[in-house]
């Protein structure tokens, strides 16, 4: 539940957040800090931009985001990725060092969590970045993105980090129920293009009600965002709550918002908006795409949109992101949005749980650290966190170490594994709903779960309950003297 | 030679762009009608060579009618 709360940031944080209010203020604020780079040489759409991205996105610590300005083909147009690819970029934006550990950005943004109090600012259509230019006659996306296959055997050209506003098509002036989500888009044609989302999804619940009541369906594809705009757009908040509202919350500054021409809010310095309609029950072919877990999914019918009008500042830029096997952009874009909100929910019930880390692909495997208050406890708060609106669908394997095990370092969860796992203690529960997705399902959307109680043993359970734990020197102390013997690395004294 | 799709291999395509370099054509965008792939002929091999393709994506007289409805349409098309 959302409280109106104000976060209190530090002076970095707000110097930021006063400073970058679009994507092109933070590829420059990323470029201050060695965090952006434009690629030298010309390239070609592919293989060219799909290898550059993934190269980009393998430094999961420091990888820079790229921007391509010499598309050949395209000339004049320009192309960012990687712009959510490392933790170093997203300490950046929090105000923080770009060495922050993983651990201090999932707590930072513990702390910014939960109020959606809306900073918001109106900005006059006229007045918006974003309406510089409008086409809404002879509509080309081929000609107006410098479109590119992101995998090789993707079914076309895709627009995958694109934030997509709709509102309700019952209630079209509730602001809460406005969705803002991130729905992968397959260019169909000049001015069509198709939008994925399931009925579980906001904007699958949009689709069904206005096929179903013969309404209107409009949406605003928004092209090259506000940092913090697809943190939140893909961060499972309730159906009521506002994206815009969570965004600007977390940066702790007014996002500006103006209104499309078809009356959905969207943001005023955003690069480019794509406005377009559902063409009610009309269907066409799509896929497959390189999916978040991996693999590609199959070929579907989707919905189809018609494009109405497109609005772009000046030179805009098409912000795209490279998914597939992981380690990704996704990964980072939204592993840590899809950690606190699970976090949050157990928190109220459990305050035992001391940290968790839904990192890998979506959350489809989490890791939960908690401070066993009673023998069998961490298998409770793994039930829980089951039951949990994210977990319903995608934690599928739990793993549950002591609170005093950093959930973020994989080197102290294999030691839990290694010295707290008993093979005949571990719990699977068959024929669970499961992302249609994973490719590990029994069928697409069904499958078992795992959990792994990796937590110290109590009494009254016997077995290995007296394991005298070495207590191995940690904390601020030791963190002083590895930065020390940094520094006598590089010839300080 | 006509240009067919390299994933289904209709021969109803349609060119959608044309990329240009010093004033000259440097590649092409293509669409499948039946199968709506979209491809640019200066894609590597595995992309668009139906010799070179992986097996499983061909659609080669696939019947697009009966494949799944992620959302099944509430009516049928007005």
């Amino acid at each position: 539940m959302a409280t109106e709360k104000v976060v209190s940031l530090s002076a970095e944080a707000k110097a930021v957040a006063a400073r970058v209010g679009s994507l092109r203020d933070f590829l420059a604020y990323l470029g201050e800090h060695d965090q952006c780079v434009s690629w030298p040489d010309p390239v070609m759409p592919e293989p060219d931009i799909r290898n550059i991205s993934v190269a980009a996105g393998n430094n999961v610590s420091t990888g820079p985001a790229v921007i391509f300005d010499k598309i050949r083909g395209y000339p004049g147009k320009r192309i960012a990725v990687n712009v959510h690819g490392s933790f170093g970029n997203l300490a950046l934006l929090l105000g923080l060092p770009k060495i922050t550990p993983v651990r201090e950005l999932f707590f930072e943004i513990i702390r910014r969590w939960g109020s959606d109090k809306p900073l918001l600012e109106r900005v006059a259509p006229e007045k918006a970045p974003v309406n510089e230019n409008r086409v809404d006659k002879n509509i080309n996306l081929y000609d107006l993105l410098p479109l590119y296959r992101i995998n090789a055997n993707d079914g076309g050209f895709y627009i995958g980090k694109a934030c997509v506003v709709s509102r309700d098509p019952l209630e079209p002036d509730n602001f809460g129920k406005q969705n803002v989500g991130i729905y992968r888009i397959q260019v169909m044609g000049p001015d069509t293009f198709t939008l994925l989302s399931i009925p579980a999804h906001d904007m699958g619940r949009q689709m069904l009600m206005a096929e179903q009541h013969g309404k209107p369906l409009k949406v605003s594809v928004m092209i090259g965002n506000h940092p913090a705009m697809p943190m939140f757009a893909a961060t499972p908040v309730g159906y009521d709550e506002s994206e815009f509202a969570y965004a600007s919350q977390m940066m702790g500054a007014p996002l500006r918002l103006t209104t499309a021409v078809n009356g959905t809010d969207i943001l005023a310095d955003t690069e480019m908006v794509i406005e377009g309609e559902l063409q009610l029950n009309q269907r066409e072919v799509e896929g497959p795409f390189g999916e978040f877990p991996g693999s590609y999914s199959g070929v579907r019918k989707v919905p189809l949109f018609r494009v109405t009008s497109v609005s772009h500042r000046n030179n805009p830029i098409f912000e795209n992101i490279y998914i597939g096997k992981g380690w990704t952009e996704h990964d980072t874009l939204i592993g840590l949005n899809t950690s606190a909100p699970i976090y949050s929910q157990l928190k109220k019930d459990f305050p035992e749980v001391a940290a968790v880390n839904a990192l890998y692909q979506h959350g489809l495997t989490g890791i939960i650290s908690v401070r066993n208050r009673f023998a069998g406890f961490a298998k409770s708060v793994a039930m829980r966190a089951l039951g949990t609106p994210h977990g319903t669908m995608y934690l599928k394997n739990l793993i549950l170490v002591d609170e005093n095990v950093d959930p973020f370092d994989l080197n102290q969860v294999m030691w839990a594994l290694s010295t707290r796992t008993r093979a005949n203690d571990i719990i699977v529960i068959p024929n669970m709903p499961m992302v249609p997705i994973d490719p590990a399902a029994e069928v697409p959307g069904k499958g078992h779960r795992l959990i792994i109680d990796a937590t110290s043993f109590m009494a009254p359970d016997n077995l290995g309950a007296d394991p005298h734990l070495v207590d191995r020197p940690m904390g601020p102390e030791i963190d002083a003297l590895m930065q020390r013997l940094n520094e006598l690395q590089k010839g300080g004294v | 030679m006509k240009t067919i799709c390299p994933r289904c291999e209709s021969t109803g395509v349609t060119q959608m762009h044309a990329g240009m370099e010093n004033n000259q054509i440097l590649w092409r965008v293509w669409h499948c009608k039946d199968c709506a792939y979209t491809w640019r002929d200066s894609e590597p091999a595995e992309s668009i060579d139906p010799k070179v393709r992986p097996a499983w994506t061909k659609m080669k007289g696939v019947d697009f009618d009966s494949l799944r409805q992620v959302i099944p349409p509430a009516h049928k098309p007005t």
